[in-house]
């Protein structure tokens, strides 16, 4: 009991929470019932949470996209074509989702690697705008405006296939999650914090960025393909509306409010800014919501420049330096 | 392919490229003086747009005299935008410009959908009816008072800014700012000018883009916007010149290119439409472009 303590004392207390947070969505169905309403805000709160640490991933290299909703989209659209046309379960097809969505990743990473700030943000805003128009253009392979219907991840036949849905977006999170971390530890994460922070200087270093940035933009088109994928399946439903303006700039939203380059930051500011909306769409605000969002972010990026993980980290500053040893 | 009708399509796109540039002066403004970049630029054009179809609808005055005060409050705007958002911002990073623009952006797109709906808006300008016969085609008058109109503001913000002492001022700002700081010159007043300027300008290629008849939206600013950052980065920042033929160029491009495809692919026999591609086309040359020259066509190497 004691050591039990001990342990639990020594433990990391943002891996507590961690942990915490993933039995609390582990049992959420366990607890709440099968609620379809709330399973399914869930399901599209954690595609998010795989689509904004994905954003986040590419920003930690200092290239932010304004138009990741492009790698969204393709890894939406191959992988339903390729579960349509070869009749393979979308199990088997997401992660081709995700291929494709990277191989594009790395082309427009090859325009992108000398550019600038803006010119890269103007970039990949417009591919996201080609993106949609080729789409929408190909109608004998895509459905053109109408969309095409894409197979259910469990087909509704299940009994309780909201479930099942749940359990595989949460471990398929989680995996992006720990894999995000694991490059964020490793190496590659610290040379892409050395090319943001001062790009000549990482290449005097030794540091290849050509590689490195390269390597950000197929990572990142990659696990943004996949929650694409994950979305359309859910939905049963794909049409170039997955493509739009909004879709690109929420990952960015909920990257900046929660705290950028962390790995705690885009979850967190998924969850915040989600349930933000989903309130304040009950409350019947359509619009008001997004004036809302608008100004916190404003807000966010004047006052609070690392988001709503520095006031975690600003209340702990403040109370260990209030606290006297014993 | 009809000669006729080709020069139409030629005179549309230049009235195109008329709004394009005037938004786009305005941002290169910006950003020679502040070198900083207002992506919810667009919404001040949209803003524009509504202050003329608002004042016009309620006191019937013609919109081309309510032109001026759409352009001051769209300077005060401006100037609130400058002071409040992107002054505390400054020198915080390249990414927080952009994210910042992009809470503007919600906050005006919604703001104006909350108040006024999102439904599409026109008026009808009293000279609507009237078009002008050269030859075998005909030309609506409003497009060429917005072309000459548009020459006009481009005369006189050159002079302004080669003649008078606060344009002066304003180009040595963007010229060396500590320097500029040094000489004695209020660079943080120049910041508000060049501000003010640039958002009125960006509401009068709205107002005009109303008045020809075309439909406003909440949402209509995004894509000129964007449009207007592509030509000044063809064009080269900083260039006014490059601005303008970049703007033109765009402006037609988009409404020949479609066309000169259409004509191709008959040539082959398919019979396709690309309209659709219109707003693609300008992305297409940007990536080209900079792909070819990662600083623009007339841009000067680094900062």
């Amino acid at each position: 009991m004691k050591l039990d303590r001990l342990k639990l004392e020594r433990m990391n207390p943002k891996a507590f929470v961690g942990v915490g947070s993933l039995m609390l969505a582990f049992s959420i169905p366990l607890i709440l019932g099968i609620n379809t309403y709330l399973l399914t805000v869930l399901i599209i709160l954690l595609v998010f949470i795989i689509y904004s640490s994905a954003w986040n991933l590419l920003a930690l290299s200092g290239q932010g996209s304004l138009g990741h909703a492009a790698f969204f989209g393709l890894g939406g659209y191959a992988s339903a074509i390729f579960a349509n046309s070869l009749g393979l379960p979308p199990l088997a097809t997401i992660p081709v989702g995700g291929l494709f969505a990277a191989i594009i990743g790395v082309l427009i990473g090859l325009t992108c690697i000398r550019m600038r700030e803006w010119f890269l943000a103007m970039v990949t805003f417009g591919f996201a705008i080609i993106a949609h128009t080729i789409t929408a253009e190909l109608s004998w392979l895509t459905g053109g405006w109408n969309g095409i219907p894409a197979k259910r991840l469990i087909p509704v036949t299940i009994p309780n296939y909201i479930v099942y849905e749940y359990y595989i977006m949460l471990f398929v999170a989680v995996a992006v999650l720990v894999v995000i971390y694991l490059i964020m530890k490793s190496r590659i994460g610290l040379a892409l914090e050395a090319i943001r922070e001062n790009e000549l200087e990482a290449k005097v270093m030794g540091i290849n960025v050509t590689k490195y940035k390269l390597m950000a933009f197929a990572v990142s088109a990659f696990f943004t393909g996949i929650a694409g994928a994950l979305e359309i399946h859910h939905f049963a439903y794909i049409t170039p509306e997955v493509y739009a303006i909004d879709i690109s700039f929420w990952p960015i939203i909920y990257c900046i409010s929660g705290g950028l380059f962390t790995l705690e930051g885009p979850i967190l500011g998924t969850v915040i800014i989600t349930i933000l909306d989903e309130g304040l769409k009950h409350l019947g605000l359509t619009y008001g919501r997004l004036i809302l969002i608008g100004l916190i972010l404003i807000l966010v990026v004047i006052f609070l420049p690392k988001g709503f993980v520095s006031i975690t980290r600003k209340i702990k500053s403040k109370l260990s330096s209030g606290h006297i040893p014993k | 392919m009809d000669i006729g009708i080709f020069i139409q399509i030629l005179v549309w796109g230049l009235y195109a490229g008329c709004i394009y540039i005037l938004l786009a002066i305005g941002l290169n403004l910006i950003f020679g003086v502040m070198k900083v970049v207002n992506f919810a630029h667009g919404e001040l054009l949209m803003l524009g747009a509504y202050a003329v179809f608002w004042i016009h609808t309620y006191s019937r005055i013609d919109p081309y005299l309510v032109l001026p005060l759409a352009m001051l409050l769209m300077a005060l705007l401006g100037v609130c935008i400058e002071r409040l958002g992107f002054r505390p911002i400054m020198g915080t990073g390249k990414l927080n410009e952009i994210f910042l623009s992009l809470g503007l952006i919600y906050l005006f797109q919604n703001l104006v959908a909350f108040l006024w709906s999102t439904s599409s808006r026109s008026i009808h300008s009293p000279y609507g009816d009237v078009s002008v016969t050269a030859g075998s085609m005909k030309l609506p008058l409003d497009y060429l008072i917005i072309i000459i109109v548009t020459i006009v503001f481009l005369i006189g913000f050159q002079l302004f800014m080669k003649k008078t002492t606060p344009g002066r001022a304003m180009r040595a700002t963007s010229q060396n700012r500590e320097a500029a700081k040094l000489m004695g010159i209020n660079v943080e007043r120049m910041d508000m000018l060049s501000f003010a300027l640039g958002s009125a300008l960006a509401a009068a290629a709205g107002s005009l883009w109303l008045i020809s008849g075309q439909l406003i939206n909440p949402y209509m600013g995004a894509i000129p916007a964007i449009k207007a950052f592509a030509i000044i980065i063809i064009g080269g920042l900083g260039s006014i010149p490059g601005a303008i033929i970049a703007g033109l160029t765009l402006g037609i491009a988009e409404n020949v290119a479609p066309l000169f495809m259409q004509s191709l692919a008959n040539l082959f026999g398919f019979s396709m439409s690309f309209t659709a591609w219109k707003d693609t086309i300008a992305f297409f040359v940007l990536i080209i472009v900079l792909v070819l020259r990662p600083t623009g066509i007339f841009g000067e190497k680094g900062e």
